[in-house]
């Protein structure tokens, strides 16, 4: 019982007032974030990094975790009541959750979505106390041959397996490892694709980067659509937002079934967690057809309940993978990642050995996280809603202006500015050419990681490349991302040719 | 549905490219991207002065693979959108999305997708398939068409903040940043909107500047701070 006396010392270090307020803080703003249109829960982590750096890490972490859980929150009130999800892994939300709401049913959707998001966040944070330590100490055994392995899995996971197209996805991931290797060589001092200029001598800022692929470029995309926008569809909810016993027995099972999908997927790198949800969605709706009376399509709360509670189970685990591997699997992580390096703090197999207080206070924080949002969602999600009235020209004008606050802020240079927009100006042609940019982050973070793995093992084999598959975990690791491949490139072609046969029907009718 | 689309055919303003070769290839822009990064990297590459006694796999190892990969996808890439150009119009039945994912996707995402684009579309009643269809329809000729007066707003906001920003002071270039987005977000009060722009800039400077102590330049108001 060593990970809960650990836990408990935990909670009384996050139990402190002034960490309290961080974590309301950011419960608060996260569910603002994501309630608002368009806004996800990595943008509210982008726009609030150079923020935080104001704070003591465990302050700036336990708040990161409030915005993260509350996005998630966010996200699917949006996605119940506009049918406008904010994150790919609110989509599977949209589908029976929106129709419960045009069935006048939506403060009961809004209900079932925040206590499916609790039941996977608990469940998966209160495992990450377990797997935590003994994830950390399996890797602790890890080489640079494993590690290599580890960076390849995720690159190749989140850029081929999960993106839309493959090749736009290697698109990304390959811009992103570009732009870190730009700066000072770690190993060797040398000078790399700086051209004489010194403010390029420490790299690309990840900060700026992030800020300026995930919100200012937003804001530009968003520009260049404002005026070509659909009808509004809100519906307004109010009313009775808790559940009847019979509508909690109806969306218990899904809630735990989808919990139960969403777990395994928080250690595998394919990108967050919208595989999941619409895993959960499609197998919720495989048991629906078989039943009698089929509620799929009139608003089933099975339906918003599995991918609720798979989307935030993923989330909870993802984090414990994120500290104990220091491996992250979405964008967001990838920002959290970033984060603690700016804190001079590397997660990983150290981490719960260097750093235990921050460790345990912040997975302590998940829990209270978790309450906290309950509260302020479940009674008052038809008040969040409000915040939809905010005109749309001042929002976006607003974050532009925190864009440009939160980089100029840490960097005290115009220099970075100009960075920031060039940095924004390729994020929306890649956003309005459908490219990914979890990829990209990714790749901006585990770059790194990866080039120094394997010049490390190269370099300790004297150039032997067989070093790299001589160790039993990174065979493993291969042999599941080349059955991943496999298993990717047979499902297209059966796509593709379901997807044929499909156009052709539509056509001849 | 025909009826439906071809007045929004006709309402879709003229653009760049229309009728021509390059008409739904714009997405070429992406490989011009990497392939101009993949050449900053071979200019790097070749440029650096890498020490001598450097160990063998070198500071220049890992950018070359990454550049190599990056031509290979450029490449590759091209062919793709040449190959398979967006679709510019909605006037065929198949939608636009369904014709896009045939050159580009995976059996997750094409499942994901198939989902994403008719939840349960046979269940639901004709007239709301009709509205979806018309949706869908008005979507897809959104799609190829970027407002780009919006965008140059919003771009040119920012290009001027950054460039005045340490000159005029924080209070002035966050408050033209603001007022020049708001106007690209389609704002049409623009001496309210500068009033709203400039409480908007002074209260961030007094929280955060003032409260929190962040370094933002106080430029021309200086004096008066």
């Amino acid at each position: 019982m060593d990970a809960l006396s650990s836990l408990m010392e935990g909670f009384t270090h996050a139990l402190t007032p002034i960490n309290l307020l961080w974590v309301l803080v950011g419960c608060f703003l996260g569910t603002a974030v994501g309630v608002l249109p368009g806004l996800g829960s990595s943008m509210a982590v982008a726009l609030l990094l150079p923020m935080t750096f104001a704070l003591d890490p465990t302050g700036a972490f336990i708040m990161f975790a409030g915005v993260y859980f509350g996005g998630l929150f966010g996200d699917s009130t949006m996605a119940i009541l506009m049918n406008t999800p904010g994150q790919a892994s609110a989509i599977a939300s949209t589908f029976e959750g929106h129709k419960m709401a045009r069935a006048g049913r939506a403060p009961q959707a809004l209900a079932t979505a925040a206590i499916g998001a609790f039941i996977g966040g608990f469940v998966s944070c209160f495992l990450v106390v377990f797997i935590g330590p003994l994830l950390a100490d399996l890797s602790a055994n890890f080489g640079p041959a494993e590690f290599l392995a580890l960076a390849l899995f995720a690159f190749v996971a989140t850029s081929s397996v999960v993106a839309d197209s493959v090749l736009k996805g290697l698109m990304a991931l390959l811009l992103g490892i570009g732009i870190s290797v730009i700066g000072i060589d770690s190993v060797s001092g040398t000078e790399r694709f700086t051209f004489g200029v010194p403010e390029l001598f420490d790299g690309v800022s990840l900060v700026t980067v992030t800020v300026g692929m995930l919100a200012l470029g937003e804001v530009f995309y968003i520009a260049s659509r404002i005026r070509r926008k659909a009808a509004d569809n809100t519906i307004n909810a109010s009313g009775r937002p808790f559940l009847s016993g019979r509508e909690f027995k109806e969306a218990l099972p899904a809630w735990l079934r989808g919990t139960a999908i969403g777990l395994p997927f928080g250690v595998v790198p394919v990108g967050g967690a919208d595989v999941p949800t619409f895993m959960a969605y499609g197998l919720e709706r495989k048991l629906d057809s078989r039943r009698a009376d089929p509620q799929f399509g009139k608003g089933a709360i099975r339906g918003l309940a599995a991918p609720e509670a798979a989307g935030s189970a993923t989330t909870g685990i993802a984090m414990g993978a994120l500290f104990a591997l220091g491996l992250p699997i979405s964008a967001t992580a990838a920002i959290m990642l970033a984060a603690f390096r700016q804190y001079g703090l590397q997660p990983g197999p150290l981490l719960f050995d260097r750093a235990p207080e921050l460790v345990w206070a912040l997975i302590a924080s998940f829990f209270i996280a978790m309450i906290v949002l309950l509260i302020i969602n479940l009674p008052f999600a038809p008040l969040w809603a409000k915040l939809l009235k905010i005109p749309e020209p001042y929002l976006y004008g607003g974050i532009a202006v925190f864009c440009g606050l939160g980089i100029y802020a840490t960097s005290a240079s115009t220099f970075e500015l100009f960075v920031l927009l060039g940095i924004a100006i390729i994020s929306f042609v890649l956003k309005r050419y459908g490219v990914p940019l979890a990829p990209l982050m990714i790749g901006m973070v585990l770059g790194p990681l990866a080039e120094t793995n394997l010049r490390d093992a190269l370099l300790a084999s004297g150039n032997d490349l067989s070093v790299l598959i001589s160790s039993p975990i990174a065979v493993v690791l291969y042999l599941i991302l080349i059955a991943a491949l496999i298993y990717t490139g047979t499902g297209r072609v059966l796509a593709r040719r379901r997807q044929r046969a499909r156009a052709e029907a539509l056509a001849a009718r | 549905m025909s009826t439906t689309t071809d007045t929004s055919a006709r309402t879709r303003t003229g653009h760049l490219g229309e009728g021509t070769w390059w008409h739904g290839r714009s997405g070429l822009l992406v490989p011009l991207i990497l392939g101009a990064f993949s050449t900053y990297l071979l200019i790097g590459i070749l440029t650096m002065d890498v020490a001598e006694d450097a160990d063998p796999p070198g500071p220049q190892f890992f950018p070359m693979i990454i550049m190599v990969l990056g031509y290979v996808i450029t490449v590759l890439l091209t062919i793709a959108i040449i190959r398979n150009p967006e679709p510019v119009d909605a006037d065929t039945a198949a939608p636009a999305e369904a014709r896009e994912e045939k050159a580009f996707s995976t059996p997750v995402t094409s499942a994901v997708a198939a989902s994403r684009l008719s939840p349960h579309e046979e269940d639901e009643p004709s007239a709301d398939r009709r509205a979806l269809a018309e949706a869908r329809a008005e979507d897809a000729s959104h799609r190829t068409h970027s407002d780009f007066t919006s965008l140059a707003w919003a771009i040119g906001g920012f290009a001027a903040f950054a460039a005045i920003l340490e000159f005029a002071g924080w209070i002035i270039a966050a408050a033209l940043l603001f007022w020049c987005v708001a106007r690209a977000m389609g704002s049409r009060r623009p001496l309210f909107d500068l009033t709203l722009a400039l409480t908007f800039s002074s209260l961030v400077y007094l929280a955060f500047a003032v409260l929190l102590g962040l370094n933002l330049p106080s430029g021309l108001l200086g004096g008066e701070f």
